[in-house]
């Protein structure tokens, strides 16, 4: 009865984990070398004994005398015992029996160290590892030109990353880029995605160059990890409608390549007249303008910013960034801000400034909401 | 029957039995039998992937360090040192023996629920 039960309660099996199916064919890879190495090990053994029976228990010299027999060394008659008519007998065996045995257990474990990869198996797992401890990373899914560039610019911005591809070849480019952490797997499989850690993950980017690949990866991710405002995705889609079916599956936001350098390109047509604004309007929107960036914050309830005037706050003195714009919540942009200009609860402020004074600003507006609301509990 | 667990076993008590021997009566033939066992048993256990296999190697690889300087100094004229050494690796065999039997165990257990 208790048997019956407990077949009725039998667990799913779990799927294993990326770095426990490498730790598993590094296994087998080592499991190889077994036979040649006992091979070797008894020819040595039956070549100690041997001479050690011939001289009487001279063991250095019987294991060296074994060593240059099955090595083809053949220094000569080394051990008492061995220029006798047994101890010839006995050589001859050992060096028919043995030079066979370590020539090919030798070949073997050089082919098997070669064939398996147990190096590459090995920095597989150390970098799983590595990858374990990664926190509010970014995952790559494909590897191409789109994707080396996006690599160059979060490098430069000190954002760690993981790439994903299941093509071997991209593991030459993804080498000779000097990328860290990168799998060769399917993205799609949820093992892999595990591994890449997408749980403590902030975001994803999808370039898979296939629709349907694109699909089954967002797909995938998004059952792994819910919320839209925890875990962005991002994707790449080859027509409008396509994109707007990524958006709907999880994704938020899918891109249309052709549309998105058309767009930019219009955008220097539309502006031949302010070329200098727009075009640094567009490399700040684009993360190449490291000297000056725009920051979103919003203004939460408790905020010490509710009900006050943007000349009271004068962030420009304090915290050097400049409030260029104020989007409302329900969605109006206010490009006419003043000092005047009173900060209401729900607002989004448009900041703009220094990259590091902007996160000074922020890390601090955070703060003074955060010790606001505790001071009110 | 499986084959590859008699012969594992089969070492991983020869090791144990020859190591004994080798401590209540010293002799150089024991010791080098002892010493070709425990490398044996150390061969097999590599790649071994089970629950534990990395106990297994582990304890098998410190008695594979005890007896190895163990014969050394035994035919360098230090039989005190090297019997030293061998009690030292007959610990390291005896855990070797019990993780074996407790892994059979789990193995029976795991083999009932699948």
């Amino acid at each position: 009865m208790r048997r019956r039960l407990r077949k009725r309660i039998k667990p799913k099996k779990r799927e294993l984990k990326l770095i426990e199916q490498y730790e598993r064919r590094l296994i087998e890879a080592l499991k190889e070398f077994r036979i040649p190495l006992l091979m070797l090990h008894t020819a040595i053994t039956v070549g100690t004994l041997g001479y050690m029976f011939l001289s009487g228990g001279d063991f250095i010299n019987s294991f060296y005398m074994t060593i240059i027999t099955i090595g083809t060394i053949g220094f000569g008659e080394i051990v008492a015992g061995s220029d006798t008519l047994y101890g010839r007998v006995f050589t001859s065996f050992l060096a028919l029996m043995g030079i066979g045995v370590f020539t090919t257990s030798v070949t073997v474990i050089v082919r098997v160290f070669f064939k398996e990869d147990i190096i590459k198996l090995y920095r597989a797992i150390r970098m799983l590892r590595e990858i374990e401890e990664l926190e509010g990373h970014y995952i790559i899914c494909g590897y191409d030109k789109t994707s080396a560039w996006l690599a160059t610019l979060l490098k430069k911005r000190k954002i760690e990353f993981v790439v994903i591809d299941s093509r071997e070849e991209a593991m030459k480019f993804l080498q000779e880029h000097n990328i860290k952490y990168f799998l060769i797997e399917e993205p799609h499989k949820r093992s892999v995605l595990q591994s890449a850690g997408i749980k403590r993950a902030r975001g994803m980017i999808v370039n898979l160059g296939d629709d349907a690949k694109n699909i089954a990866v967002i797909v995938t991710a998004r059952l792994m990890r819910p919320s839209k405002e925890e875990f962005y995705i991002y994707s790449f889609a080859s027509t409008d409608g396509t994109a707007d079916k990524l958006e709907e599956l999880g994704a938020n936001r899918a891109l249309v390549p052709n549309k998105l350098l058309a767009t930019r390109l219009a955008a220097y047509i539309f502006h031949t007249g302010s070329a200098f604004i727009s075009d640094l309007f567009d490399r700040i929107a684009f993360g190449e303008e490291t000297d000056i960036d725009i920051l979103e914050l919003k203004v939460e309830p408790g905020s010490p910013l509710v009900g006050k005037k943007l000349k009271d706050i004068d962030l420009r003195r304090a915290l050097k960034v400049t409030v260029i714009a104020i989007r409302k919540s329900d969605g109006y942009l206010d490009v006419t801000v003043t000092g005047e200009t009173t900060v209401e609860e729900g607002d989004t402020l448009i900041i703009f400034g220094q990259p590091k004074n902007l996160r000074k600003a922020q890390k601090i507006l955070l703060e003074e909401t955060h010790r606001v609301l505790e001071g009110e509990r | 029957m499986r084959y590859k667990k008699i012969i594992t076993d089969f070492f991983i008590l020869m090791a144990l039995t020859t190591n004994i021997s080798f401590i209540t009566s010293p002799n150089s033939y024991e010791l080098v039998v002892t010493v070709a066992a425990n490398l044996a048993a150390t061969i097999l256990k590599v790649g071994e992937g089970r629950v534990l296999s990395t106990e297994m190697l582990a304890s098998s690889l410190v008695a594979d360090l005890h007896l190895i300087p163990a014969l050394f100094l035994y035919h360098m004229g230090d039989p005190q040192e090297a019997i030293g050494l061998a009690q030292g690796a007959l610990a390291a065999n005896v855990i070797s023996v019990i993780i074996s039997i407790i892994e059979t165990i789990i193995s029976a257990f795991t083999e009932e629920e699948e």
